[in-house]
C-alpha cells in the first residue's frame, strides 16, 4: 500500500535535511582549512605537533605577507585592471546594447547572434594567438595590456546581459523624453540607464570579479613582478622553493574576501544575472 | 517628398546604430575573430614568440595525432569533463531540491552553499592543493589521526588518484552553479501542478518524474552544455594542482596546449593546433547554446 503524500513529504524533508548537512560540512571545511592555517603558527601547520584547531591563534602570518612579499603591489594591480577594465566594457556594453536593443539597422540580428558566440568561446581556445598578439604589440608585462584583453570576455557578456534589459524598459518612457527633445544619447542615460540599474549592478559585479578571478591571461602575459596580480602572485608564491603555507594560506583568505563579499551583497540579483547568462560552471 | 520626417529618423537610426556598435565590433574582431583566426593560421606552421612562422603543412597536426602524449589528453579530457560535470549535474539537482523545500534560515543555507563558486578560481586550487598536501594537509592529517592508515597518501601525485583528486576540486568548486540554475527552475514551476497531482493521488516521486523534470528538461540542457564548455577549457585547476601529471594522468587538452606552447619550446603552432583540433567538438555545444539563449531574449 502506497504511503500517504503527507508521511512521504515528511520523510523526504529528514533525507532532505540529513543531506543539506553534509552538503553544508562538504561546503564549508575547506574555508575552516584555510582560515585555520592562516591563524596558526608553522609549529601547528607541520609535523607531529600539527593541530586541527590552532591552539594559539596568531596573525604573524598576516603580517609576513605584508612585510615580506610584494602582496600590496599584487593588490594593487589587481584593483587598477579590475576597475579600468569594468570601466571600460561598461561604457562599450551600454552603448552597443541599446543598439542592439533599440536601433533598427542592417546586420542587427546577426550581430547578436555573434555576440553570444563570442562570449561562449573559451580563453584557453584563444591565448595562444593572444599571447603572439601581445608580444607583437608590446603590451605583455603591463596593466593596460590586460585591461584591453580582459574586455574580449566582458563585452560580449555585458552586452548580452543588458540586451535582454534595456529591451524590457517601456519603449513609451523613452518616446515621450524625445518629444520633449531629448536626442538618443539623452534617453540612454537619462531614462534607458536608471531603469536598468539591477543589470547595471549584475554587469559590474561580473566585470569586476572577472577581471579580478582571471588567472591565464594573467599568468600567459606577464612575466616580472611589476604588473603581477593576485592570482598569479599567489600562484607564483607557491611554485617557489620554499612552501609556506601559513603566509600562502593568510593572502588566500584576504584575496577571495572581496569577491565574496560582493557576491553576498549583491547575490540576489548576481543568481538572476547568472541564470540569464550562465558563467563559470 | 524627399527626406521626411520618418525616413530622416531611420537613416539617423542606421548611422547612430553603426556608431554606437563601433567599439564592441572593434573588441570582438581585435581580441576574440583576429586571435581566433591567426590559430588556424599557426597551426599550419613552426612559430616562436615574436619571431614570424615558417609553413609546414600539417606537421603539427601530424606530429600530434602519432603522439601517445595527445591521445593521452584526449581520453583524459573526455573523462575529466563527463565525470565532472556528471557529478556537479547530480549534487546540483539535489541541492536545489533540498533547498526548493520549505525550512527555517533557508537563505542562509543557499548563501553558504553558493560561496565555492564566488571564490576565485584561483584561490579554491591553491586550498585544495594544501588540503592534499602530502605531509601535513587535512585529509592525511585527520585519516592518520583516526589510525586509518599508517603512511601518508599522495593524493596528488599518485597516478590512480591524482584524476579523482582534482575532479573532486572540480565538483566542489561547480557544483554551486547549477544548485543555482535548477533552483531558479524550480521556483518557476507553477505550484497548482503539484496541488492538482496530489488530488489526483500522485506520490511525492511521480510528482517528480511528471512534473518536475520535464519542466527543468530545458534548464537541464543549458547547464549542462554550459559547463561541459567550461568544464573542458578550464585551465586553472589541472595548471596549479598537478600541472598534467604524474605521467600525463591530468593532462587535459587546454594544459598540454600551454605546455606545448609556453613551455621550454615554445611551439605555438603546435600547442594552437591542440587547442583547435578540440574547437569542432566545443562549437557544436556553443552553436547550439547560441540558439537556445537568443530564443529565450526573443531575438
Amino acid at each position: 500500500m502506497a504511503l500517504r503524500v503527507t508521511t512521504q513529504r515528511r520523510v523526504f524533508k529528514g533525507v532532505g535535511n540529513g543531506a543539506l548537512v553534509l552538503m553544508l560540512l562538504w561546503t564549508l571545511i575547506p574555508f575552516y582549512w584555510m582560515i585555520a592555517t592562516s591563524l596558526k603558527h608553522d609549529k601547528e601547520i607541520y609535523g607531529y605537533e600539527a593541530t586541527l584547531i590552532p591552539e594559539r591563534p596568531t596573525l604573524a602570518n598576516y603580517a609576513t605577507v605584508f612585510r615580506e612579499t610584494p602582496y600590496l603591489l599584487f593588490l594593487r594591480n589587481s584593483l587598477a585592471i579590475a576597475v579600468g577594465s569594468t570601466i571600460l566594457s561598461m561604457v562599450i556594453a551600454c552603448l552597443a546594447a541599446y543598439a542592439i536593443a533599440r536601433l533598427s539597422f542592417p546586420g542587427r540580428a546577426l550581430l547578436a547572434r555573434g555576440l553570444v558566440f563570442t562570449y561562449l568561446v573559451p580563453t584557453s581556445l584563444l591565448f595562444i594567438p593572444m599571447f603572439a598578439m601581445m608580444s607583437a604589440l608590446r603590451l605583455t608585462d603591463s596593466l593596460h595590456g590586460l585591461i584591453i584583453a580582459y574586455l574580449g570576455f566582458d563585452v560580449p557578456f555585458c552586452t548580452w546581459l543588458l540586451m535582454g534589459y534595456f529591451k524590457s524598459v517601456p519603449f513609451d518612457l523613452e518616446e515621450a523624453a524625445r518629444v520633449d527633445g531629448c536626442n538618443r544619447v539623452g534617453a540612454l542615460v537619462r531614462i534607458v540607464l536608471p531603469m536598468s540599474l539591477p543589470a547595471l549592478v549584475v554587469v559590474t559585479f561580473f566585470s569586476f570579479t572577472h577581471a579580478w578571478n582571471e588567472f591565464l591571461y594573467a599568468h600567459v602575459f606577464t612575466s616580472t613582478t611589476n604588473a603581477r596580480t593576485v592570482t598569479t602572485g599567489l600562484v607564483n608564491f607557491m611554485s617557489q622553493d620554499v612552501f609556506f603555507w601559513g603566509p600562502l594560506m593568510a593572502s588566500t583568505v584576504m584575496s577571495a574576501l572581496p569577491p565574496v563579499l560582493m557576491f553576498l551583497v549583491f547575490q540576489r540579483w548576481v543568481v538572476k544575472g547568472l541564470t540569464l547568462g550562465g558563467v563559470k560552471g | 517628398m524627399r527626406g521626411g520626417p520618418i525616413l530622416r529618423r531611420v537613416t539617423q537610426d542606421r548611422i547612430l546604430g553603426y556608431l554606437f556598435l563601433f567599439p564592441a565590433l572593434l573588441v570582438i574582431v581585435g581580441l576574440v575573430a583576429y586571435p581566433f583566426a591567426s590559430a588556424i593560421v599557426m597551426t599550419f606552421q613552426a612559430k616562436t614568440a615574436g619571431a614570424p612562422g615558417r609553413f609546414i603543412g600539417l606537421d603539427n597536426y601530424r606530429e600530434l595525432f602519432g603522439s601517445e602524449q595527445f591521445l593521452r589528453a584526449v581520453i583524459n579530457t573526455v573523462a575529466y569533463t563527463g565525470i565532472g560535470v556528471g557529478l556537479k549535474f547530480v549534487f546540483g539537482l539535489s541541492m536545489a531540491l533540498v533547498l526548493n523545500q520549505e525550512r527555517f534560515c533557508n537563505n542562509l543555507f543557499r548563501s553558504i552553499l553558493l560561496i565555492p563558486w564566488a571564490i576565485p578560481t584561483v584561490m579554491s586550487a591553491l586550498n585544495w592543493r594544501w588540503i592534499f598536501d602530502d605531509a601535513s594537509g587535512l585529509i592525511n592529517n585527520v585519516l592518520v589521526r583516526l589510525n586509518l592508515i599508517d603512511e601518508t597518501i599522495s593524493w596528488l601525485s599518485d597516478p590512480h588518484l591524482a584524476m579523482l583528486s582534482v575532479i573532486i576540486v572540480v565538483v566542489w568548486q561547480g557544483t554551486p552553479f547549477f544548485t543555482m540554475s535548477f533552483l531558479a527552475g524550480l521556483q518557476a514551476i507553477p505550484k497548482e501542478l503539484y496541488e492538482a497531482a496530489e488530488i489526483d493521488g500522485a506520490s511525492v516521486l511521480q510528482q517528480f518524474s511528471y512534473i518536475t523534470l520535464p519542466r527543468l528538461q530545458p534548464i537541464f540542457i543549458t547547464a549542462v552544455m554550459l559547463s561541459a564548455i567550461l568544464t573542458s577549457a578550464g585551465i586553472q585547476f589541472v595548471l596549479i594542482l598537478t600541472n598534467g601529471g604524474p605521467s600525463d594522468r591530468t593532462m587535459i587538452f587546454p594544459v598540454l596546449a600551454y605546455h606545448l606552447a609556453l613551455g621550454g619550446a615554445q611551439r605555438l603552432g603546435m600547442g594552437a593546433a591542440v587547442s583547435l583540433i578540440f574547437f569542432p567538438l566545443l562549437v557544436v555545444f556553443i552553436v547550439f547554446l547560441t540558439r537556445r539563449m537568443l530564443r529565450e531574449k526573443g531575438e
